[in-house]
C-alpha cells in the first residue's frame, strides 16, 4: 500500500514540479501531541485550528496539547520516546542529549532548507548536530541580562559591577546572579574575559571534541571578577524575578521575568546589558549565552505522517507563527523578517536583551555533563581565600573535563587497523578483538586491493603501532588482519 | 580509661565468666561488651559462611534427592501417574479430583502457549539483549527520515526475566502434580478417599486458608518488587544509559563486571573517582540516619514525657497539633519550610529586621549550616510520629515502678535513666533499626529541602552534581536523571547501597540486646 | 523534734513539692506552646499566603495586604480540580484494598505457623533493603505495556500502590501478635473455620489497626511526587495534585503561580487533615499497639 502511495507520488512529481513533492497525498485527520509551555498552551491550540484551515494539503490535526515546560521536556522524551510528543518545544541545551536519545527526527533537505533560510545563524546552529538540521528554532529569546530597582540604583550606576555592590550594599538588599547552581549565568564573567568553551557534535548528536579556556590566564582574570560578588554578604545566587519582592535589588535573569519584576516595582523599573567589572585596572564587559528554544518531530514510522508534522512545525515556527507568539507572548523571534520588523525592534522587553546581544556569544552545542561540571567552579572560588586558591578552582575544573572525555581503561589497551583499506584515508580505525590466543584479529575481513597500506595502533592514538614501515598489501584479496603482540608482528589471513 | 584496653592491645581477648563480670566497673563493662562485639565478628563471619555452605549442601542434595524420588514415582507409578508426567493433571482427573486436574492441564497449556508465542523469543534473545537497533532511512518522495524500529533491549531483559519467573513456577507446579500421584497412590493403597473439589475449596478457607489470605499479595510482591528487583540487579551488568536506551538510539548489551570496576577501581583518571565519591556520600549518609534517627528519638521521648506529665492539662490539644503536622504532605510543607529558611527567606528576614543578625545566615548555601539545618528540620518532621509511639508504650510502663524508686529516694532523672530509657530501649530496639535503615534511604526530605546542595565540587563528576546533604539515594536519583542517564551506575550503587544497609541490620541485630522471641509476645 | 514541727515541716515540704511542681508545669506549657507555635508556623504561613491577592509571587511579608478568594477561585480554572479528583480517588481505592491486602498478609503472618513462612519475613526484610528509587523505571515500562500509563495513570498508579504493600505487614502484625492466641484455639475447638474466626473475632478487636491502615494508605497518594510523575508521563490528565502543582514551581511560572500552589495546598491538606483529626485515637493506638513490636 505505501508502496503504491509512493509510485503514484512519484508519478505526480514527474509530472509537475510542484513546490512540494507529497502534496497531494497528506490528506487526511491526524492525531498528534504538542508539548509547549504552559503560557503558549491556548495560543498553539489557536494556531493549530488557523493551520487546519488554511493549510493547502487538505490535512486535518486533531491536536492534545499538553502543558510541560521547554525545560522538562527533554527530560521526559528521554525517559520514554515512544509516550512522548510528537511535536515539543525543548530549550536548546537539552537538543544534543534529544539526538543521542534518538527523540529528535532528522529534518529532510527541504525543511533544512526551510531552517537555515528563515532563522538566524545562531539558532540554525543550535538545531543542527554535525551538518545534519534535527529541529525548529521557535524563539532567540534565551538570554540574560539585568533587571534593577532604580530608587536604589542610579541609572549612572548600572555599568559597574563594583558600582552595584556598593549601592546594594549601602541600601542593605540583595544582589541576585544564579552563579553558584547554574553554569549558565556563571560562563558570563568567563566571556567577559574572552575565555570560550566550544563544543563539536556528529551527525548523532555525540560530543566529538572541545575548545575549552576557562583555565587560562584569562579564566583566572574572570574568577576574580566572579570572587568580588560571591565575596559579597548581599549576593543571592537567584534568578527569580521575585526577588524584588523578597530584598533584592538587582537580578540578572532573562525576558521571562518581565511580567514579574515589572508589576513588582512599577514605575522603579529598570533594564541594562549586564554591567563591566575591573581587575587591574582593566574593564571587562560581562559576557552571556545567547540561547533559543527550539521546536523537535519525534522520529515517526510512517513518513505520511512525519511529513505532516513537519508541515505543522513550519507553520508553528514559520514568520506568521513566531509573529503570533512574540504578540501574545512576548517572545523574541529567531524568524529574519520577525527580527526585522518595527514591532520587535521597538520592543522595550527585548531592548536590554538586544543591547546585551553585542557582548553575548551564541550557545551552540554543549555536553550535558559540562552545566553540572562547570557550576561548582562558584563554591570553589568561594571558598579559595587567595589566588592559588583561584587557580585551583580552575584546575580542578580542567581536570574534570579531561576526564569527561578521556577513554576507558579497555579502549586504551585495545589494538586498531588504522589505513588506506576501504578507501578510509588514514582516518577510520578499524576495531579488533583479541582472541584466546592472545593474537588480536580485526572484527571483519575487507576487501583490499594491491597496494593498500595500513597500520596497527593502540589507543587509537600513535604512541605504539606497528609495523615501523606501513604494511603494504601485494596481492589484492578479501583479508583479516592480524596482531600477535607478544611477537610484535601484523598479518594478514585471507577469509 | 581502663576501657580502651581492650582495643590496644593485640591477641586474644580475655573473657570473663558471669561472675567476673559482674565485678567490673561501669567502664570496664562497656569496655567488655564492646570488646566482645568486634571479637564475635570473625565468628559470625565464620558461622555465616558455614551457614551458606550448608545452605548449599541442603539444596544439592535437596535437588538429589528431587530426581530420585522422580524417577522412582515413574518406575512405581500406574498409568495416569506417568501419564502425568507429559500432561499434567492426567493423574486427578483419572482419579476423580476433576478441579485440580483441569487447574492443573490449564496451567500447563497456558505455558505451553505462552512458551511459543512469546516467551521463546524473549528468552531466546536474553544472552544477546537484541541483535538490530533503529534504522533511518530518507523517503525520498515526502522528504522525510522514517525510522524502523526492530529489537527492544529493555523488553527482552524484563519479558526474559518475566519468561525465567514462569519457566521456574511451571517446574514447580510439574513438581507438584507428580508428588500428588504419589500422594494419591498412597492414600489409595490405604484405602482411604481422596479430597473432593468441594474439600479443596473448603480447606482454602480453613487449615490452608494462609495459602488464600497470601496468593493474592505475593503475586503483587512478585511481580511489582522482586522481579524489578531482580531486573535493576541485572542492568548493573549492562551498559544501559541515555545513548543505550536499547530501542530509540542504540541496543544496550551485557558487559560482565566492568560496571564495579569503574565504580571501585580507586585510580580515577583525573578528578575523584567514583569510589571516592561513594564514600563520601556514604559517610554523610550514615551521619545523617544517625542523627536523624536519635534526635528524633530523644526529643520525641521528652515532647512525649512533656505532654504526659501529670498536671499538664489539654493534652488532647498539644498532641493534635503535633500530628496535623503528619497529615499534610510533605511536598508542600517541605517545599514551603525549605523557601522560608532561604538567604531571602522570612526566616532570615525576620532576624535581620529585629536586628539579631548582620547579615543573612547560610542555611542552604554552606556545607555545615546546610547540613545541620536539614537534620534540625527533620526533627520537625519526625518528632510528631516519635510522640505518638512513644506515648503509647510510656503509659504501659507499669507505674508501681516508679513509685517504689520513688520510695528509695530516685530523681527524676535518676527515674528516667533507671526506668523509662531502659524500658523504652529495649521495646522500641527494632523499631530503632527499621528508622536508621529507613532514614539511610530517606529520599523526600533531602530532596525536597535541599535537592543536595550546596555543591560538592570535589565529589562532583560527569555523572552529576553531588552535594553536601546528598544521601546515596540522592546520588542514585541525580544520576538517572542526569545529563547522560546512566542507570548502570545506578544499579551499581543501587546493589551497593542495598549490601550497606544489609550489613548494618544483620551487625545490629545481632548485638541486639533484646532480640525478641515473637512467640513470648502472645 | 516536737509533734507540730514535724508537720509544719512536712507541711512546708508538701508545699515546696506544689511550688516546684507549679513552676515544672509553668515551663512545660511555655515549652509546649513554644512548640506548638514552631510546628503550626509553616501551615500558618501557607494558609495567609493562599488568601493573598495583591501579587501572586512570593514575597517577603507574610500578612496580606489585601484579602479575597481569587486565588482559589483561579484554581478552578486550571487543571487543579482533575487532578484532585484523581488523587482522591487514587487514595480512596487504595485505602481500601491495600487495607485488605495488608490485614491478609500481617494476619497470616500473625496467626499461621506454615513452612516457608520464617523465609518470606527474612525475603520481605531483604526485599524491602533495595532502594526502591531505580525499579520505578521499570514498573513505568510494565504499566505501559499494560496500557496504564499517561491518560489512564489513574488505575495504573493504584496497581502499584496496592501490589508492594504486603511488604508493609510490619505494624499490623505486631497489632495482631498482641490480640491472645487463646481466642483463636477456643474458637476452634467450637468448629469455627479459620476464616469466620478471622471475620468473627480478630476483625472486631482490631478496629485501630485497620483504621491505621487506612489512614496510612489514605494519606499515600496524596504526596506521591516521583513515581506519579513517571506514569502520568506528560499528561494532565492523568496526574495527581503533587505532580500537577510540582509543575508551577517551574522558574517561568512560579511568579504567576505561587499563591496558587499555596491555595492548592490548603486544599489538599484539608481531606487529610480532617480525616485525621476525626480517627487520631484509633491512629494513636494502632501505632503504638504495632510499631513497637515490628
Amino acid at each position: 500500500m505505501k508502496k503504491l502511495v509512493s509510485l503514484m507520488l512519484a508519478l505526480v512529481m514527474a509530472l509537475s514540479m510542484c513546490s512540494f513533492a507529497g502534496a497531494s497525498s497528506l490528506e487526511g485527520t491526524y492525531d498528534v501531541t504538542i508539548w509547549v509551555g504552559e503560557k503558549a498552551v491556548d495560543l498553539t491550540l489557536k494556531q493549530v485550528e488557523d493551520f487546519n484551515a488554511s493549510n493547502e494539503y487538505g490535512i486535518k490535526i486533531n491536536p492534545t496539547v499538553e502543558a510541560v515546560s521547554e525545560a522538562d521536556s527533554a527530560t521526559q522524551m528521554v525517559t520514554d520516546v515512544e509516550a512522548g510528543a510528537d511535536l515539543y518545544c525543548f530549550a536548546q541545551d537539552q537538543f544534543a542529549r534529544l539526538v543521542q536519545a534518538g527523540a529528535l527526527m532528522q529534518l529532510g533537505a527541504g525543511a533544512s532548507e526551510f531552517v537555515k533560510t528563515n532563522n538566524d545563524a545562531g539558532t540554525v546552529a543550535a538545531a543542527t548536530s554535525g551538518e545534519a538540521i534535527f529541529a525548529y528554532p521557535l524563539t532567540a529569546d534565551n538570554g540574560y541580562f539585568l533587571y534593577y530597582d532604580k530608587s536604589v540604583i542610579p541609572d549612572e550606576d548600572v555599568d559597574s559591577l563594583e558600582k552595584l555592590i556598593a549601592d546594594c550594599e549601602a541600601a542593605g538588599k540583595n544582589f541576585s546572579f544564579e552563579l553558584n547552581t547554574s553554569a549558565w549565568y556563571l560562563a558570563s564573567f568567563f566571556f567577559a574575559t574572552g575565555c570560550v568553551s566550544e563544543w563539536q557534535t556528529d551527525d548523532d548528536g555525540k560530543f566529538i571534541s572541545v575548545h575549552d579556556t576557562f583555565n587560562s590566564p584569562e579564566g583566572l582574570i574572570a574568577v576574580k571578577g566572579m570572587k568580588k560578588l560571591l565575596d559579597s554578604p548581599i549576593h543571592v545566587s537567584s534568578s527569580a524575578g521575585d526577588d524584588f519582592a523578597s530584598g533584592s535589588a538587582a537580578v540578572v535573569t532573562g525576558t521571562w521575568s518581565y511580567d514579574t519584576v515589572s508589576q513588582i516595582l512599577g514605575e522603579n523599573f529598570g533594564a541594562a546589558d549586564l554591567p563591566s567589572f575591573e581587575v587591574d585596572g582593566k574593564e571587562y564587559h560581562l559576557g552571556s549565552y545567547n540561547g533559543c528554544k527550539l521546536m523537535g518531530v519525534k522520529p515517526q514510522t510512517d513518513a505520511v505522517k512525519g511529513a505532516v508534522l513537519n508541515q505543522l512545525a513550519q507553520y508553528l515556527t514559520g514568520e506568521k507563527g513566531q509573529m503570533e507568539r512574540f504578540e501574545a507572548l512576548g517572545w523574541g523571534p529567531s524568524n529574519l523578517a520577525d527580527q526585522a520588523s518595527e514591532a520587535v525592534q521597538n520592543n522595550a522587553t527585548l531592548a536590554a536583551l538586544i543591547a546585551q546581544n553585542a557582548y553575548s556569544i551564541p550557545q551552540g552545542q554543549i555536553h550535558g555533563s559540562w552545566w553540572d561540571l562547570a557550576k561548582v567552579i562558584a563554591d570553589d572560588v568561594k571558598a579559595a581565600t587567595d589566588d592559588a586558591g583561584l587557580q585551583a578552582a580552575l584546575d580542578n575544573y580542567s581536570e574534570k573535563m579531561a576526564a569527561l572525555f578521556t577513554m576507558s581503561d579497555a579502549e586504551m589497551n585495545a589494538w586498531t587497523v588504522i589505513g588506506s583499506i576501504n578507501g578510509d584515508d588514514w582516518s577510520v580505525d578499524l576495531p579488533m578483538t583479541k582472541g584466546d590466543d592472545g593474537v588480536w584479529k580485526t572484527d571483519e575481513a575487507y576487501a583490499m586491493d594491491a597496494g593498500v597500506e595500513f597500520k596497527v595502533r593502540q589507543g587509537k592514538s600513535w604512541d605504539n603501532n606497528f609495523p615501523a614501515d606501513n604494511f603494504v598489501v601485494e596481492t589484492a584479496g578479501t583479508y583479516y588482519v592480524t596482531f600477535d603482540e607478544a611477537t610484535e608482528t601484523v598479518a594478514i589471513v585471507a577469509e | 580509661m581502663d576501657s580502651g584496653r581492650f582495643f590496644e592491645r593485640g591477641g586474644p581477648m580475655i573473657r570473663y565468666s558471669d561472675l567476673e563480670y559482674l565485678k567490673l566497673s561501669k567502664g570496664k563493662r562497656f569496655g567488655y561488651k564492646i570488646a566482645s562485639f568486634f571479637a564475635s565478628i570473625p565468628t559470625a563471619l565464620k558461622n555465616g559462611l558455614l551457614a551458606i555452605w550448608r545452605f548449599l549442601g541442603t539444596v544439592f542434595r535437596g535437588i538429589g534427592s528431587e530426581i530420585k524420588d522422580l524417577v522412582n514415582t515413574f518406575k512405581e507409578g500406574d498409568l495416569p501417574t506417568r501419564v502425568s508426567y507429559l500432561v499434567m493433571g492426567f493423574g486427578n482427573l483419572c482419579r476423580g479430583q476433576i478441579l485440580r486436574g483441569l487447574l492443573f492441564l490449564l496451567f500447563e497449556a497456558v505455558f505451553i502457549l505462552y512458551m511459543v508465542t512469546a516467551g521463546g523469543y524473549w528468552l531466546g534473545m536474553l544472552p544477546s539483549l537484541g541483535l538490530q537497533g533503529p534504522t533511518k532511512e530518507l523517503d525520498p518522495i515526502l522528504d522525510v527520515f522514517v525510522t524502523t524500529y526492530h529489537d527492544n533491549s529493555f523488553k527482552i531483559l524484563l519479558y526474559g526475566v518475566l519468561t525465567i519467573f514462569f519457566i521456574i513456577a511451571f517446574i514447580y507446579t510439574w513438581r507438584l502434580n507428580i508428588r500428588q500421584n504419589k500422594l494419591a497412590m498412597q492414600i489409595l493403597k490405604s484405602g482411604k478417599k481422596l479430597k473432593s473439589g468441594k474439600d479443596d475449596l473448603r480447606s482454602l478457607v480453613d487449615d490452608q486458608f494462609h495459602k488464600t489470605l497470601l496468593a493474592l499479595p505475593l503475586t503483587g510482591i512478585i511481580i511489582f518488587t522482586v522481579l524489578p528487583i531482580v531486573f535493576m540487579i541485572l542492568v548493573a551488568f549492562t551498559n544501559y544509559d541515555g545513548t543505550h536506551d536499547g530501542f530509540n538510539n542504540n541496543l544496550f548489551t551485557w558487559v560482565g563486571w566492568q560496571n564495579f570496576n569503574t565504580m571501585l577501581s580507586w585510580q580515577g583518571s583525573g578528578g575523584q573517582s567514583y569510589a571516592a565519591t561513594f564514600g563520601e556520600i556514604l559517610s554523610w549518609t550514615l551521619i545523617w540516619a544517625f542523627f536523624a534517627t536519635f534526635t528524633n528519638y530523644f526529643l520525641g521521648m521528652m515532647v512525649a514525657m512533656l505532654i504526659n506529665k501529670r498536671g499538664i492539662r489539654l493534652k488532647k490539644l498539644w498532641r493534635t497539633i503535633l500530628v496535623v503536622t503528619i497529615a499534610i504532605p510533605q511536598f508542600i510543607s517541605l517545599l514551603y519550610v525549605s523557601k522560608m529558611f532561604a538567604k531571602n527567606g522570612i526566616l532570615n528576614g525576620f532576624l535581620l529586621s529585629m536586628g539579631w543578625i548582620q547579615q543573612a545566615l547560610p542555611f542552604w548555601e554552606d556545607p555545615t549550616w546546610a547540613r545541620i539545618t536539614v537534620i534540625v528540620i527533620n526533627i520537625w518532621i519526625g518528632i510528631p510520629y516519635l510522640m505518638l509511639i512513644t506515648t503509647g508504650i510510656l503509659m504501659n510502663i507499669p507505674a508501681d515502678l516508679y513509685e517504689s524508686s520513688r520510695i528509695d529516694g530516685a530523681n527524676a532523672w535518676q527515674q528516667y535513666t533507671k526506668i523509662t530509657l531502659p524500658y523504652m530501649l529495649f521495646v522500641t530496639g527494632p523499631y530503632l533499626l527499621t528508622s536508621f535503615t529507613s532514614n539511610m534511604n530517606n529520599f523526600n526530605v533531602i530532596y525536597l529541602l535541599t535537592g543536595g546542595a550546596p555543591t560538592n565540587p570535589a565529589a562532583s563528576s560527569a555523572a552529576g552534581t553531588v552535594g553536601y546533604t546528598d544521601l546515596l539515594i540522592t546520588w542514585l536519583f541525580k544520576i538517572t536523571m542526569g545529563a547522560e542517564s546512566q542507570y548502570y551506575l545506578a544499579s551499581v550503587v543501587g546493589i551497593l547501597v542495598f549490601i550497606v544497609v544489609a550489613v548494618i541490620s544483620l551487625v545490629v541485630y545481632g548485638a541486639m540486646p533484646s532480640i525478641k522471641n515473637e512467640e513470648d509476645f502472645q | 523534734m516536737s509533734e507540730s514541727k514535724t508537720a509544719a515541716s512536712s507541711l512546708k515540704r508538701h508545699m515546696g513539692i506544689q511550688a516546684s511542681r507549679r513552676i515544672g508545669n509553668t515551663a512545660a506549657y511555655i515549652v509546649l506552646v513554644l512548640i506548638s507555635v514552631i510546628w503550626l508556623i509553616p501551615f500558618v504561613c501557607i494558609l495567609l499566603q493562599s488568601f493573598r491577592v495583591e501579587s501572586t509571587w512570593q514575597v517577603g511579608y507574610v500578612i496580606p495586604q489585601q484579602w479575597g478568594l481569587d486565588n482559589y477561585r483561579n484554581l478552578m480554572n486550571t487543571d487543579f480540580p482533575k487532578w484532585y479528583l484523581n488523587t482522591l480517588i487514587m487514595a480512596l481505592v487504595t485505602a481500601v484494598l491495600q487495607t485488605i491486602i495488608v490485614l491478609c498478609m500481617s494476619y497470616t503472618l500473625s496467626r499461621f505457623r506454615f513452612k516457608g513462612r520464617k523465609f518470606l519475613m527474612r525475603f520481605m526484610l531483604i526485599l524491602g533493603m533495595f532502594p526502591g528509587m531505580l525499579t520505578m523505571i521499570i514498573l513505568y515500562r510494565v504499566l505501559k505495556d499494560l496500557g496504564m500509563t499517561q491518560a489512564n495513570a489513574v488505575p495504573g498508579l493504584i496497581l502499584v500502590y496496592i501490589a508492594s504493600s504486603g511488604m508493609g505487614y510490619y505494624v499490623s502484625k505486631g497489632f495482631f501478635d498482641t490480640i491472645p492466641k487463646s481466642l483463636d484455639e477456643a474458637a476452634r475447638i467450637d468448629g469455627a473455620t479459620r476464616f469466620q474466626i478471622l471475620k468473627k473475632i480478630i476483625l472486631p478487636l482490631s478496629k485501630p489497626i485497620v483504621i491505621y491502615t487506612v489512614l496510612t494508605a489514605f494519606m499515600g497518594p496524596w504526596g506521591d511526587y516521583v513515581f506519579a510523575r513517571y506514569v502520568s508521563f506528560g499528561t494532565s490528565a492523568g496526574m495527581n495534585v503533587a505532580v500537577g502543582m510540582y509543575n508551577w514551581l517551574n522558574k517561568d511560572q512560579i511568579s504567576s503561580y505561587y499563591t496558587m500552589f499555596c491555595a492548592g495546598g490548603v486544599l489538599v491538606a484539608i481531606p487529610v487533615t480532617a480525616l485525621f483529626l476525626w480517627l487520631q485515637k484509633y491512629y494513636v493506638e494502632g501505632v503504638t499497639g504495632g510499631a513497637v513490636k515490628g
